[in-house]
């Protein structure tokens, strides 16, 4: 994991870096004389060979130190980035508590049902809703929950001044735009591996053991059935904590991914390499933590073969 | 029938509706089960069986449909809803099935599983629940219950898992249980164990019992009466022995002549074959279900079909099993015993082969010093349970795999290297047949590109029309048509299949011919037909056999020698008459004991062998077999590699017994 | 065949995506001539004109800009991106995942480590992150970097197929009659898992068209004037309020354009399964 970390950080250090434009360029316009770029280029440090400012940078960022904006000049960029990424995360709990529930409990359903109308229903809206780009559901969401029938603010910008906690009704339709597109991604995981599980041989064993129908879906075939769900829930929470760059552009939500579209935009490198990294970094802890829950939930694998 | 019957089936056909067509998987069936009778019931794969017991059960997939009625106790269970079904399932009516690592549910406790079956149908606390769980697992020999309710299915062995399996058939004293093939994925000495357990159960809990097998050896241990289904009907019912001695249908009687069993070898007689193989039933079809494949059919025989009580408490569909107006086939001899022996030439010599697997540490002892040697038309027999190290030996002469220590010679060659190393000439001197011939041939290609493909790489025949000519001559041989040329494997039943792999390798004539349990993904009327072509082939090249099984029985009628392996050591080696007769190693002798029989007048004492083979990844200082044998003569076994004990210049045993003891065991 | 037209005659849906898609694909190739606008062509006098009126069937935008002409447009390139990128990464999934699941040892061992390496970035981002380095994107740096970004996916789905045909003793049985290991990956084991391949790559042609579009709507795409649907989104999402056709159609054609394509991947994986 720490080794797949640092070889990210310096493949996007690199990436970035090689980025067309010249940041002494971007920082003094176009005006600049060619003396005082010379002069800041040597002030940044960046006539260095490209290890050492790999260096530099990578030992900065270890200590906490993400750098300064090169767009904004002389913010540092830590001042506005843990803010973004705490409302990136609120955001994401929000679409959590919305998607989770749902998704499981209609996927478990379609399975259960698997064959009947019920199940072609949620699979059919599975299936479009997974298919959209989170933007389309935004637009259509947007169409009908606040333009139709006004009840929710089209963008979710925060008005100067105020924090989001007094904002929190911009949190549903981007939320909601995401459950559409996690609900189809989940709810169809949990529906195929709810099939397989309930065709194995040990359903078939524990109903023909004379135990009723709902007790064998709850305590015989959804334990083994979450199992594979959670781990696509668990690769996902990457995404939907760093990301969001499409639900949060089409919201104008002030979270990471909106973020790290505009430090592209600027051609900010060191704010983008920050973002890059982080949105790196919790794919990369998502996924481990991912696997050690499965393993927790696992009995094979929490105990190892053992003969009596 | 001892008294009334438990189980009454009346009239019931299970029709399957598939995309295309509907298929009928059973075809009026009647049977009854009386109090604390045990039926068995036989069939080929696809006749219906098991969809029989879940049709009783009540537990048909959704495209399926049964009619008729099924009386348990007076009560008509077709007529059950899921609900009320549920007081019966586990409760009156218990089922055990065939596989039970993927029957118990991985991710809870064996106790769990067991508690909630009392707690359901006896409205037990978990605290009474747990006490009869442990005392049902005790009461099946399972030392140390108090500590498997603990465990989860994964940790613990397959034999053990069937144990607990029956035990939570058990739980709540049913009045019938149904066993669904229960010790198939067993070896054959656990089945034994288990076999015993459940003939000792019967009594002690007074039950009813049916026992469903494609083994009529495993079914005569347990069951007096027995049903014998084909293609979705009951074709004869009767008592073991009559069912054994005077079949009256047919299929019967081909079905019990196509097994290899006790006292049928190939120097004397050939197994009988069925021709063609079991077919999907259509609902368009009537009459006689075997008559395609019947060799005493007449143009009239068709007329008086159906289940008749012929003689007392003997019934059957037809009774032209020894009809004499067809007359029966001659019963040759398989392999002609005046073959000219003067030509026997040494083709294969292995000298102190290891093999090991996995990284250090860890190191899994597949092989652990075998020597044997194998001469031209010869048969080398290797038996032994999973685990023992006959595949792998198999897969190493073959070049699949490098031998880790230890000599490999080939006819005189040194050929102790993997295959990238060998020379095209003993790539096509050794060929291996596989287990399953769906996996060993290409689904995408046709039949002509399987066999052609060795011929043009290893042969170097160059011309397609060359090699046409000489794959339809091979096709010929294996009794296979021209017009299968440019058919895909896939299309094709698996004693075709393999019938297929077998030209495949007898295109480019073999010296030396591997074949890895040929016949065990075959149906028993289908594996005759192999055995007898694997022997006509061999008379016609000359090419040495290694012959690997698990199956004693099929070991006995086909080799010439035998090798009884365990955990990777050779035990016993020897001509076929010498191994299968005393005096042997403890192991020969608890193997013999524990093969079923087909004839069931020849009772015997099984030995019970206890626990499961050790670790291979361990170092054993002594005899492998020490920790289970019945024999066992204290700590030398333990701690002492055991001795060559030389019976013959061609029988040797590797065992702490002296000559005089094991000359002592009696048979 | 006669089950094909039985399963199809079961999923009216599969019938619905297919005829979708063939519309879609029909606009692509000869939309255009049955236009009376281009998807330059400003209407000076008719912007944000209602969908209907000034003979503008979608209506027009702000600039004028006839919406219906710029969707038929838009199709082209989303079509040809995506079939392209489809195709383009699964031919480099098939190699790279299958040179690494059949050697496997070593050569499996880095494949992967540098797979996940890459997947830990997600698909988008790398996407975005990369293009916006580029600069302007054309079709060529588009389809490029998309396949880029999936390769790593389809090269796992490619490694998996392969390795449950591994085991089959057909494989074995090659090689002990010396076959060369092209021969043994492409000849005897490619067209056995050719099932789950092409599920695969009419569900990355889904995704394909996903990613491309969320890319339009970054702002990262096709460069303006080529018409793209999710730049048109974008570009008007400001007056959603007032002229809301001017978004919502684009986003409409992506969500029959995707649906229909993942209607007709579901059945594909359908008729896979059948198949077996």
């Amino acid at each position: 994991m720490v080794l797949t970390l640092a070889v990210m950080s310096f493949i996007i250090f690199v990436l970035v870096e090689i980025m067309p434009g010249d940041a002494a360029q971007t920082v003094l316009g176009q005006s600049a004389t060619p003396e005082s770029l010379a002069a800041l280029r040597e002030s940044m440090g960046l006539d260095d060979p490209l290890y050492i400012r790999y260096g530099r940078w990578a030992g900065a960022f270890i200590h906490g130190d993400l750098g300064e904006s090169l767009y904004m000049r002389g913010v540092q960029i830590n001042t506005i980035f843990w803010r973004k990424v705490g409302h990136s995360v609120i955001l994401a709990l929000t679409a959590l508590v919305f998607y989770v529930p749902l998704s499981l409990f209609f996927g478990v359903l379609a399975g259960v049902k698997a064959g009947k109308l019920t199940d072609s229903i949620i699979s059919f809206f599975g299936l479009a809703t997974m298919a959209l780009p989170e933007f389309v559901s935004g637009i259509i969401l947007i169409t009908v929950f606040a333009i139709k029938i006004p009840l929710l603010p089209i963008t979710s910008i925060i008005p100067i001044g105020e924090t989001l906690w007094e904002n929190l009704n911009i949190l549903v339709l981007p939320a909601l735009s995401i459950t559409f597109v996690m609900f189809g991604y989940v709810s169809r995981m949990q529906r195929s591996s709810m099939i397989t599980v309930m065709n194995s041989d040990y359903i078939r064993a524990a109903v023909l053991k004379g135990m009723p129908q709902g007790y064998v879906i709850f305590r015989h075939a959804l334990k083994n059935a979450l199992l594979p769900t959670i781990t696509i829930i668990g690769m996902n929470m990457g995404w939907l904590f760093g990301g969001l760059i499409v639900v949060e552009t089409l919201f104008g939500f002030p979270g990471l991914g909106s973020l790290t579209l505009s430090a592209i935009k600027t051609r900010d490198v060191p704010l983008l390499e920050a973002s890059v990294l982080f949105i790196t970094f919790i794919f990369v802890i998502s996924t481990f933590i991912t696997d050690m829950m499965y393993a927790f939930l696992n009995p094979r694998i929490r105990f190892k073969r053992g003969e009596v | 029938m001892k008294n009334r019957p438990i189980l009454e089936v009346k009239n019931l056909d299970v029709v399957y509706k598939t995309l295309t067509d509907e298929i009928v998987a059973l075809k009026d069936i009647n049977l009854q089960v009386g109090e604390r009778e045990s039926l068995g019931i036989i069939g080929e794969s696809g006749c219906g069986k098991s969809t029989l017991f879940y049709a009783i059960m009540g537990y048909l997939p959704s495209n399926g449909n049964s009619t008729g009625e099924i009386f348990f106790k007076g009560e008509n269970l077709l007529e059950k809803g899921q609900k009320e079904m549920m007081e019966y399932r586990g409760n009156r009516i218990a089922m055990v099935y065939q596989n039970p690592y993927s029957s118990l549910n991985p991710s809870l406790t064996i106790g769990y599983q067991l508690d909630e079956v009392t707690m359901f149908h006896r409205r037990f606390s978990r605290k009474e629940a747990r006490k009869v769980s442990i005392q049902s697992l005790t009461d099946l020999h399972l030392g140390d219950a108090a500590g498997i309710v603990h465990r989860y299915p994964h940790q613990i062995s397959g034999g053990m898992q069937q144990r607990i399996c029956i035990a939570m058939a058990l739980l709540c004293r049913p009045d019938l249980l149904i066993l669904d093939e229960p010790t198939t994925a067993l070896d054959v000495t656990t089945e034994a164990v288990i076999l015993d357990i459940i003939g000792e159960l019967k009594e002690k809990y007074d039950m009813s019992l049916i026992y469903i097998s494609h083994d009529i050896g495993v079914v005569n241990k347990v069951s007096d009466r027995i049903a014998v289904m084909y293609r979705g009907e009951i074709v004869e019912k009767g008592s073991q022995n009559t069912i054994y001695q005077h079949p009256d249908h047919p299929y019967t009687r081909a079905l019990i002549n196509c097994m290899p069993r006790s006292g049928i070898v190939k120097e004397e007689v050939r197994l009988n074959t069925i021709q063609g193989y079991v077919t999907r039933r259509s609902a368009a079809e009537t009459g006689c279900p075997y008559i395609a494949r019947c060799e005493k059919k007449a143009h009239d025989c068709e007329k008086g079909y159906g289940l008749k009580e012929n003689s007392p408490h003997h019934f059957s569909a037809c009774t032209r099993a020894y009809a004499v107006d067809v007359p029966d086939r001659e019963r040759t001899a398989l392999k002609k015993v005046e073959e000219n022996y003067d030509e026997e030439k040494n083709i294969l010599k292995i000298e102190n082969l290891y093999k090991y697997y996995g990284r250090q540490g860890k190191k899994i002892r597949a092989l652990d010093g075998v020597t044997v040697s194998l001469d031209r038309n010869n048969v080398l027999g290797v038996v032994g349970e999973s685990g023992c190290g006959k595949s792998t030996m198999g897969l190493t002469v073959s070049g699949l795999l490098k031998p880790t220590k230890g000599k490999l010679f080939f006819d005189g060659m040194d050929i102790s290297v993997s295959w990238e190393k060998r020379t095209p000439d003993t790539l096509r001197g050794i060929q291996l047949i596989f287990q399953n011939p769906g996996r060993s041939l290409n689904p995408s290609f046709t039949i002509e590109t399987i066999i052609g493909r060795p011929m043009k790489k290893l042969l170097g025949i160059k011309s397609k029309v060359e090699r046409r000519k000489r794959i339809i001559a091979i096709l010929k041989k294996v009794d296979i048509g021209e017009e299968y040329l440019n058919r895909k494997a896939t299309h094709l039943s698996g004693g075709e299949m393999q019938r297929v792999a077998l030209a495949r390798a007898f295109s480019i004539s073999p010296d030396l011919l591997i074949c890895d349990e040929p016949t065990s993904a075959l149906d028993v009327s289908v594996q005759a037909s192999v055995l007898n072509l694997l022997g006509d082939l061999q008379q016609e090249s000359g090419a040495a056999y290694i012959f690997i099984s698990h199956d004693l029985n099929i070991i006995n009628y086909f080799s010439d020698y035998i090798m009884v392996m365990y955990l990777g050591r050779v035990c016993e080696y020897g001509r076929k008459d010498e191994v299968v007769g005393p005096p042997y190693h403890p192991y020969t002798e608890a193997l013999l004991s524990a093969v079923p029989d087909v004839d069931p007048s020849l009772k015997k004492r099984t030995i019970r062998l206890e626990g499961s083979p050790p670790n291979p990844t361990k170092k054993i200082g002594g005899c492998p077999f020490a920790g289970r044998c019945h024999r066992q003569i204290g700590e030398i076994c333990i701690n002492v590699p055991p001795p060559r004990v030389e019976f013959s210049d061609t029988h040797f045993v590797y065992c702490h017994l002296s000559k005089e003891e094991m000359q002592g065991i009696s048979s | 065949m006669k089950t094909m037209f039985l399963l199809l005659k079961r999923n009216p849906l599969a019938v619905l995506g297919i005829v979708i898609l063939f519309i879609w694909i029909f606009a692509a190739f000869f939309g255009p001539s049955f236009l009376s606008y281009t998807y330059t062509e400003m209407d000076m006098d008719h912007q944000m004109s209602l969908p209907g009126e000034y003979n503008h069937l979608l209506g027009t935008d702000a600039l004028g800009r006839d919406v219906f002409a710029r969707i038929i447009y838009g199709s082209r390139s989303i079509l040809t991106v995506a079939l392209m990128t489809s195709l383009f990464s699964s031919i480099a999934g098939i190699l790279i995942g299958f040179t690494s699941g059949y050697f496997g040892g070593l050569i499996d061992m880095i494949f992967l480590r540098i797979m996940d390496i890459v997947m830990a970035i997600p698909p988008l981002v790398l996407a975005m992150v990369v293009l916006g380095i580029l600069g302007d994107s054309t079709i060529f740096s588009l389809t490029l970097i998309v396949s880029i970004a999936y390769t790593p996916a389809t090269a796992r789905v490619a490694r998996g197929a392969l390795l449950s045909c591994k085991g089959n003793e057909y494989v074995d049985a090659a090689r002990i009659r010396n076959e060369s290991h092209f021969f043994i990956m492409f000849v005897e084991i490619l067209p056995n898992t050719i099932g789950p391949v092409i599920v695969e790559i009419t569900a990355r042609f889904a995704y394909s068209i996903m990613m491309i579009a969320s890319l339009g709507f970054l702002g990262v795409g096709l460069q303006p004037p080529t018409p793209d649907w999710g730049m048109m989104v974008i570009e008007n999402k400001s007056i959603i309020k007032t002229a809301s056709w001017t978004v919502l159609y684009p986003s409409l054609a992506i969500a029959s354009l995707v649906i229909a394509v993942s209607l007709f991947s579901d059945f594909v994986s359908k008729v896979m399964i059948h198949e077996k």
